[in-house]
């Protein structure tokens, strides 16, 4: 009987046209609305310009728009927007990332209130982009000069957000502050998972503190550590919503303002198109390369362990 | 376990993590007394303490006369449950058909379906606008984009789950002469319900908060809040009592979801990072 239904379900199972009623529309649907037009953008960025806007005018220009983008040059913004993005994935990797990590390490070594810690860290997380940069934005422009007044602390020149140099950084905070609850629930959560008996074995080796946790804990949440790094860089090249809303409307600083700008306000669909690509490509070559990275550091973990005797 | 015993190491570390959780609430904190307060108040020198007077008629000012915050939220909601409903029927048929049916070339669909997650929106934006340009006086134009960019996420939440119920469910069914389509949602779709909720969860806060695209593809009439409140914040500059009320409404639903059930929330963030 079992055997029958066996058969009978296989047969039901791979019913070509069951198969195509359950997976067609989505694929279908996704494949319209998300594939095409990645490709279509993809098309656009190698010719001069779009043929809906310029009708026959349009023909293929190859890489002209990203040698253009690429070159630097004095009126070009497009480099240093790629910079601002690296210094954001920089500042994210080597602050935020650590900063998370520690609180990840003191809240899963067992302390009081732990569980109303993660629950509260994590609040920013669940709350819009918007809404968190509209609210340093308030931050900046009222509470902090009241602040710097009362102590009589000089303000950078133009406030917090219309200083040229300084502008950049304190557009990065709110989205750093904010993500800070998530790394450590992704880090606190693997912190968590690690076997009770490993960490018994080494506190009975005398390991504690700093030690048990650069030599033990960390190394085995290696893979959680990577998400987490995927994460940030991705989010830092694909960084709009707070800087968007922080910083002035025609602003070029990071590569997804650049191409909304180019887009959007100066109708340079082409150009623009390229600039979107590239932030694809970046994305792409990032994980790539971590792929590489944490592969490389476990080969050589597991060559370890079989040349140890 | 042990009682731990308090030590200067100890209180150390309750003191940064205090100011660490202070510094976390405050922007709420300042949100919501912000949000009662009027502007005089909002820039003199009350900036920080509770308010004086709590003017709740911010709010009506949000809500309906000075600005549209309503029609903003109902825009919001509209759009995020059709994606919602659209998601989880799409996923699950999706799912059920890439990993529980056998034929060829399941794996190579499925690994298709999931490469759209790697690649970010801004790659699309520009041709969605000319396919959607048609839609933008209604929520589809965001709707419609909002489930395809979100199926991926979900098909790969519902795939751990779905790969773990046993065929003997199916094979009961199918010999008591039940069809395909009867299994997959009366028998499967039910005992899916967690994973689906993991999945729906991590879509809703997606969409809720998202602005790339709702900048785009909105109208007037079909706004949803995180452009509304954003351009409000623009255009009544005097009333910042307003929009710190139109920044309540905007966050109530996100917070009270999240205050309800936290630990799914949690849930459904990591399921969605370590597996995105």
């Amino acid at each position: 009987m079992a055997m029958m239904g066996g058969l009978l379900l296989k047969r039901v199972l791979s019913s070509k046209w069951s198969i195509a009623v359950f997976v067609l529309p989505t694929v279908l649907f996704f494949t319209y609305i998300v594939v095409i037009p990645i490709f279509k953008t993809l098309v656009y960025s190698l010719l001069n310009e779009i043929p809906a806007k310029v009708g026959s005018e349009s023909h293929f220009a190859g890489l002209e728009h990203y040698i253009a983008m690429l070159t630097p040059a004095r009126r070009n913004s497009f480099p240093g927007a790629v910079g601002n993005s690296l210094l954001y994935a920089a500042v994210s990797v080597f602050l935020q990332l650590p900063f998370s990590l520690f609180i990840a390490l003191l809240l899963a070594n067992g302390i009081r209130g732990e569980s109303a810690y993660r629950n509260i860290y994590f609040v920013p997380v669940v709350i819009s982009s918007v809404v968190v940069s509209l609210l340093w934005q308030r931050i900046y422009k009222g509470l902090l000069p009241q602040v710097f007044e009362q102590f009589g602390w000089a303000m950078p020149q133009n406030g917090f957000l219309g200083n040229k140099t300084t502008k950049i950084w304190f557009s990065f905070l709110p989205s750093l502050w904010q993500y800070v609850g998530y790394h450590m629930l992704l880090m606190y959560g693997a912190l968590k998972s690690i076997s009770p008996d490993v960490l018994e074995a080494a506190t009975v080796d005398g390991a504690s503190g700093a030690r048990l946790a650069f030599h033990i804990q960390i190394p085995m949440i290696k893979p959680m550590l990577k998400v987490c790094l995927s994460f940030s860089l991705i989010g830092s090249f694909k960084l709009f919503d707070t800087p968007w809303i922080l910083l002035e409307r025609s602003n070029k600083d990071l590569p997804a303002l650049s191409m909304y700008v180019e887009m959007f306000s100066n109708h340079k669909y082409s150009y623009a198109s390229a600039q979107a690509i590239f932030i694809v490509l970046e994305c792409l070559v990032f994980t790539v390369l971590l792929n590489i990275l944490f592969r490389e550091q476990k080969d050589r973990a597991q060559g370890k362990e079989l040349n140890e005797p | 376990m042990k009682k731990k015993k308090w030590t200067v190491g100890k209180i150390l570390e309750h003191v940064f993590l205090i100011l660490w959780l202070l510094l976390c609430l405050f922007p709420l904190y300042w949100m919501f007394t912000m949000s009662l307060k009027d502007t005089n108040e909002i820039f003199g020198g009350n900036v920080v303490g509770l308010p004086t007077q709590w003017l709740w008629e911010n709010y009506a000012n949000a809500w309906g006369s000075g600005g549209r915050v309503s029609s903003y939220l109902l825009n919001s909601i509209i759009d995020t449950f059709a994606t919602l409903i659209l998601t989880s029927f799409f996923g699950f048929m999706a799912s059920y058909g890439l990993l529980r049916m056998r034929w060829k070339g399941q794996k190579a669909v499925f690994t298709y379906l999931l490469m759209g997650m790697m690649i970010p929106m801004h790659a699309a934006l520009y041709p969605l606008t000319e396919t959607l340009l048609s839609l933008t006086k209604t929520n589809w134009a965001l709707i419609i984009p909002y489930t395809a960019f979100n199926i991926p996420i979900t098909v790969l939440i519902l795939s751990g789950f779905i790969t773990n119920i046993p065929y003997e469910m199916e094979e009961a069914a199918c010999i008591d002469g039940s069809g395909i389509y009867r299994t997959a949602f009366t028998i499967i779709l039910p005992m899916m319900v967690p994973a689906l909720i993991t999945a729906a969860i991590f879509v809703f806060l997606q969409v809720w908060n998202e602005l790339l695209l709702a900048t785009l593809f909105t109208t007037d009439k079909v706004r949803t809040l995180t452009v509304g409140i954003q351009q409000m914040s623009g255009q009544y500059q005097t009333d910042y009592g307003s929009m710190g009320a139109g920044l309540v409404i905007a966050t109530l639903p996100t917070l009270i979801l999240y205050m309800c059930m936290s630990g799914q929330v949690q849930k459904s963030l990591i399921a969605g990072a370590v597996k995105g």
